[in-house]
């Protein structure tokens, strides 16, 4: 993220449809987003939009390949 | 806008309006007690209106407007419409029906045979949040940290003294009442709501509104049984009763009951995101939601004055304080982080996340493929020491290259 948007970010980011969850991190990272589809076409649709907000400067994706939760 | 509110607020959010509409609901009991003096038939035709109401709310809120339902628009988004249980809910549903009876029955025969007067007997049902903590504690991946006792301590103690009275009286009949069949009672509701709530039906989030259709429904059926059993031993005739009060009372009872359904909505909800006991918690608030009920009802006449008794106000603002601490300190420890974990190469991946998995304070674990190999998220409520804990058992995890900890600031997610 640059320094300074990341509010508007966040926002723009609560609009996209298929994100599930977003996180603000402290760390190496700044925002973790958890995205839910049913294919890699849509994954690439929703990591478009999302490097199209204003002050993204890099993403990285991790695909979830199993999942151990409570 | 597609994520509407911040992950922890929402939590608080719905158990305090859980707790509003509770304490407004006190209110109106009195209405209805007035109606139906007897408290076994009261309890009938709670549950029967209770029954029909929520599946007129249920079938209103399975409307689609523009391919989602009116519930998941409103009160629920995993909510897609009125359905029958499954094969795998029986069992939960089974259980927290049974225990939504033994609450309602305990209490109603606690009215009988303290013949109204309550006041010094159930601030003990509070107790029901330790209960669920020691529950929690049996399981190893849920035990309750030493904040989550300190604060659940705190909350019960302050529950029971913001609402004991000075002028009933103690009787041992009552006190196991309380104790060994309305306690239970609880522990079954919120447990098995709980796994309800967290369980995925055809691989969909299930949804709180009919799982208190269900309920409402289960609870209704076993208290039927019960009273019935009741009246066969005693020769009374409380069935037939509480079948004639429905008829002749119905709107102050089906009032309650639309309020009701929406309470129960917003706690099993709220039980999907935190543990029991943390709900139950807050759902203490309730006491403090309730003082202005009570005063409306003493000024209008229609309850005992509310106390202006020195002794007991002090008391009750202590009991005050002491809940609104234990929240706070429910809801600002609470740390969540994620982990970025690599692994060494020749480890088996599925041996590491059993592993990740095994320790406390992880709540999931994930497998990528990408940069890292593993996502983990920890979720608890420890002190600096808890942490060092945690780092150094992913640090003993066997194949473990490197790892990088993110802390959670702020959290908005969709449920």
């Amino acid at each position: 993220m640059e320094p300074g948007n990341s509010e508007k970010a966040i926002a723009e980011m609560r609009k996209i449809d298929n994100v599930v969850k977003i996180s603000v991190v402290a760390g190496e990272f700044d925002i973790v987003v958890r995205v839910q589809v049913n294919s890699l076409d849509k994954l690439l649709k929703v990591t478009d939009k999302i490097q199209m907000i204003k002050g993204i400067n890099k993403t990285t994706t991790q695909i979830i390949e199993k999942e151990i939760t409570s | 806008m597609k994520i509407r509110i911040r992950k922890r607020y929402l939590f608080y959010v719905l158990a305090f309006a859980s707790s509003i509409i509770v304490a407004f609901n006190s209110g109106l009991d009195v209405f209805t007690q007035r109606d139906i003096p007897n408290p076994w038939a009261l309890g009938i035709a709670c549950f029967i209106l209770a029954v029909i109401i929520s599946f007129l709310i249920t079938l209103i809120l399975s409307i689609k407007y523009k391919d989602k339902t009116l519930g998941a628009r409103t009160v629920d988004p995993s909510f897609r419409g009125i359905k029958l249980i499954s094969k795998k809910e029986l069992a939960p549903h089974l259980l927290a029906g049974l225990g939504n009876a033994m609450l309602t029955i305990g209490y109603f025969f606690l009215l009988d045979i303290m013949s109204g007067d309550v006041s010094v007997v159930l601030p003990f049902s509070q107790i029901v949040i330790l209960y669920l903590v020691i529950i929690e504690s049996f399981n190893e991946k849920n035990a309750p940290t030493l904040i989550e006792i300190q604060s659940a301590v705190i909350v019960t103690f302050g529950a029971i003294l913001g609402s004991i009275g000075l002028q009933g009286r103690i009787d041992p009949l009552a006190l196991a009442i309380v104790f060994l069949v309305i306690n239970p009672g609880w522990v079954l509701i919120s447990i098995y709501q709980r796994k309800l709530k967290m369980m995925k039906i055809k691989d969909k989030q299930n949804d709180a509104i009919n799982i208190r259709l269900w309920n409402a429904t289960f609870a209704c059926l076993f208290t039927l049984i019960i009273v019935f059993a009741y009246d066969i031993i005693n020769g009374s005739n409380n069935i037939i009763e509480g079948l004639n009060s429905t008829i002749k009372y119905y709107y102050w009872v089906a009032i309650i009951a639309v309020f009701t359904f929406f309470s129960f909505v917003f706690y099993i909800r709220a039980l999907g995101i935190g543990k029991a006991s943390v709900t139950q918690a807050v759902k203490a608030s309730v006491i403090i939601f309730s003082i202005p009920v009570s005063i409306v009802l003493g000024y209008i006449g229609l309850a005992d004055p509310f106390t202006t008794d020195p002794v007991l106000l002090l008391i009750k603002i202590m009991g005050i304080v002491l809940i609104m601490l234990g929240i706070i300190s429910f809801a600002l420890t609470l740390t969540k982080a994620y982990i970025f974990i690599k692994k060494k190469p020749g480890v088996s991946i599925e041996k590491i996340m059993n592993d990740l998995w095994k320790i406390k304070g992880v709540d999931r674990v994930t497998a990528v493929a990408g940069d890292y190999d593993f996502i983990i998220k920890i979720r608890t409520r420890t002190l600096v020491k808890g942490y060092e804990r945690i780092l150094t058992k992913i640090e003993e995890v066997p194949g473990i290259k490197e790892y990088k900890w993110q802390s959670v600031l702020k959290e908005w997610e969709d449920i």
